[in-house]
């Protein structure tokens, strides 16, 4: 015979992730769609070969690839800044202390 | 029938706010919707896996080919200016995620998500080395023995292979799938699309093998906001309370309604079954991706029991509240003639698009030059465009510049399809009255066919 108080699965569902672990994850998720948006807004309107020629082709840029590549984790980077910074200020925020609405605070459903 | 729940991971339960994630162990059910998100799964990877190689035409028929910056789909060439289609089309696949939304619910995300797409194939391989739940309960407790370890190695080996050749097919989309499949093979694949091919085999390892549903409850943006285009009239996953409780398990036989029992005998089967791990009796939550694997579960039971099916099913607030559905309604409608006006425009757009473009850049050394026969010359570059499907020639004209020569580097420049040929440009003219910048246009036009022209407007210095 079961019984609902001995049942792991609905106690497995409330499990929460920790704070620390769902900043990260939705900082880097995040960032990485807007960093994905900017990447293709940016080289639909600018060829990386152009920049190639602007900076009189440095070894660091050999390739249209690269080019790519690097605009990627250039707009990845600065995205996931932004987002650490947000995430941060939510955290500490004195209000979310102060309710207890902050992640922190928060019962599980 | 009463599963007793006898799970080993009972004592690990330290609630505290930091603890981690526990893994959740979906149980396996077998039943209709089962059978259509398997068909869903064929379906799109197949599409995924199988279009990469399709070719047309002589090309691979979809190619977003990153290093020459041309985009081929199905025999119409994109360039990087044509960007605005793209955007378009992302504007129109965001539509109808919320038309489909406000009609069925998430249906995205139980059928459609390369998420749970990619999870279920995972989890597919993960039973087939580890076996069922309970066994996969009981194997990541018990000690590392020979035949856990060959089990896991065969699972991760399915995994990383899968992980591999998915990130593969995706770079097959971006740089020609089957050059990359010879360099591959010979292994003289370029440094980066080596790269992207790990790191989007990593991605799909951590998101389909590792991270499963917290995906979907802790990053998916649309999981938070998918609720805005709910309303009473929305197709979700419900459980009937009414007729559900009280819920508790009864002997078989006995007439459990005499003692005052709903049909949900608690057997917690649909929560076993649940891919987020949680319990649908609690009413919708945000958690639920609508996978219906709630249904097909409960369903077997209510079979077992000669109860009637559907004691959680896809119903509607409405109808749950015994009200008629409406699937026309204003929030329905507007996102449809929103969405029809979009496609329309879309289709009237692509097969109206010029296929032939123009840009001019004037030379940037020197305004203008004056030649020995009192000639004024302008010098430009020009790139013209071929975005039509066949080869052509085109000849340069110039417009609004009544007595300009020009001389450009061929009488008649080729362009092949899909490609853009560059040629300098002198354009000569007697000096005009007015020195100074003055507004032409250069013209180019296809020489088998007059009609694919088109002209761009740039500007002319004459001595003052």
């Amino acid at each position: 015979m079961n019984s609902t108080d001995d049942n792991s699965d609905l106690r497995e569902a409330s499990t929460p992730w920790s704070r620390l672990r769902e900043d990260v994850a939705v900082v880097t998720w995040s960032s990485f769609l807007v960093a994905c948006i900017a990447t293709m807004l940016f080289f639909a309107l600018i060829d990386p070969d152009y920049l190639i020629d602007v900076l009189n082709h440095p070894r660091w840029l050999p390739s249209r690839m690269a080019g790519y590549a690097l605009g990627f984790f250039f707009f990845w980077f600065i995205s996931a800044g932004a987002a650490s910074l947000t995430a941060y200020m939510l955290d500490t925020s004195r209000e979310h202390f102060r309710s207890g609405s902050g992640r922190s605070g928060q019962d599980a459903p | 029938m009463n599963t007793s729940i006898n799970d080993q991971n009972n004592n690990n339960n330290d609630d505290s706010l930091y603890a981690a994630h526990q893994k959740i162990y979906p149980r396996e059910v077998q039943g209709r919707y089962r059978h259509l998100r398997t068909i869903a799964t064929i379906v799109l990877l197949g599409l995924f896996y199988s279009t990469a190689w399709l070719k047309w035409n002589g090309h691979q028929a979809i190619l977003f080919d990153l290093p020459a910056r041309k985009f081929y789909v199905f025999g119409m060439t994109f360039l990087p200016q044509d960007f605005f289609f793209l955007t378009w089309l992302l504007v129109i696949a965001a539509l109808t995620l919320f038309f489909v939304t406000a009609v069925a619910g998430r249906l995205w995300c139980g059928y459609a998500c390369p998420q749970t797409v990619w999870t279920d194939v995972f989890v597919w391989m993960e039973r087939l080395a580890e076996g069922k739940r309970q066994q996969r309960i009981k194997l990541d407790h018990a000690p590392w023995s020979f035949n856990k370890l060959w089990r896991k190695t065969f699972k991760q080996a399915m995994w990383i292979s899968f992980s591999l050749y998915t990130g593969f097919t995706f770079v097959g989309y971006f740089t020609p799938i089957r050059q990359l499949f010879n360099e591959l093979m010979s292994f003289s694949t370029g440094p980066w699309e080596t790269f992207w091919v790990f790191f989007y085999g990593f991605a799909t390892y951590g998101n389909a093998g590792f991270l499963r549903e917290q995906v979907c409850k802790y990053m998916c943006p649309y999981a938070r906001f998918q609720s805005a285009m709910f309303d009473r009239h929305t197709l979700i996953i419900a459980y009937d309370n009414a007729r559900g409780e009280p819920r508790g398990s009864r002997g078989r036989g006995l007439d459990y309604k005499a003692e005052g029992l709903g049909d949900c005998i608690d057997c917690t089967l649909c929560v076993q079954a649940c891919p987020t791990g949680i319990d649908i009796r609690k009413g919708l939550q945000y958690e639920c991706i609508a996978c219906a694997a709630c249904i097909d579960a409960c369903d077997a039971v209510m079979d077992k029991m000669n109860y009637p099916r559907g004691l959680v099913r896809y119903s509607t607030q409405a109808a749950i509240e015994g009200n008629a559905p409406h699937v026309l309604r204003p929030r329905t409608l507007i996102y449809a003639s929103l969405l029809l006006l979009l496609i329309g425009g879309f289709a009237y757009a692509i097969t109206h698009r010029d296929l032939v473009q123009l840009d001019v850049l004037r030379d940037r050394k020197s305004l203008y030059r004056e030649l020995s026969n009192g000639h004024v010359e302008n010098v430009y570059t020009v790139h013209i465009i071929n975005k039509d499907t066949r080869p052509h020639d085109f000849r340069l004209s110039v417009e609004q510049l009544p007595d300009a020569v020009v001389d450009s580097e061929r009488a008649v420049i080729h362009a092949e399809a899909g490609d853009v040929a560059s040629v300098a440009v002198r354009i000569n003219s007697l000096p005009l009255e007015q020195g100074g910048g003055h507004d032409i246009r250069i013209v180019v036009t296809a020489i088998d066919t007059p009609q694919l022209q088109t002209d761009s407007k740039t500007r002319f210095f004459s001595p003052d």
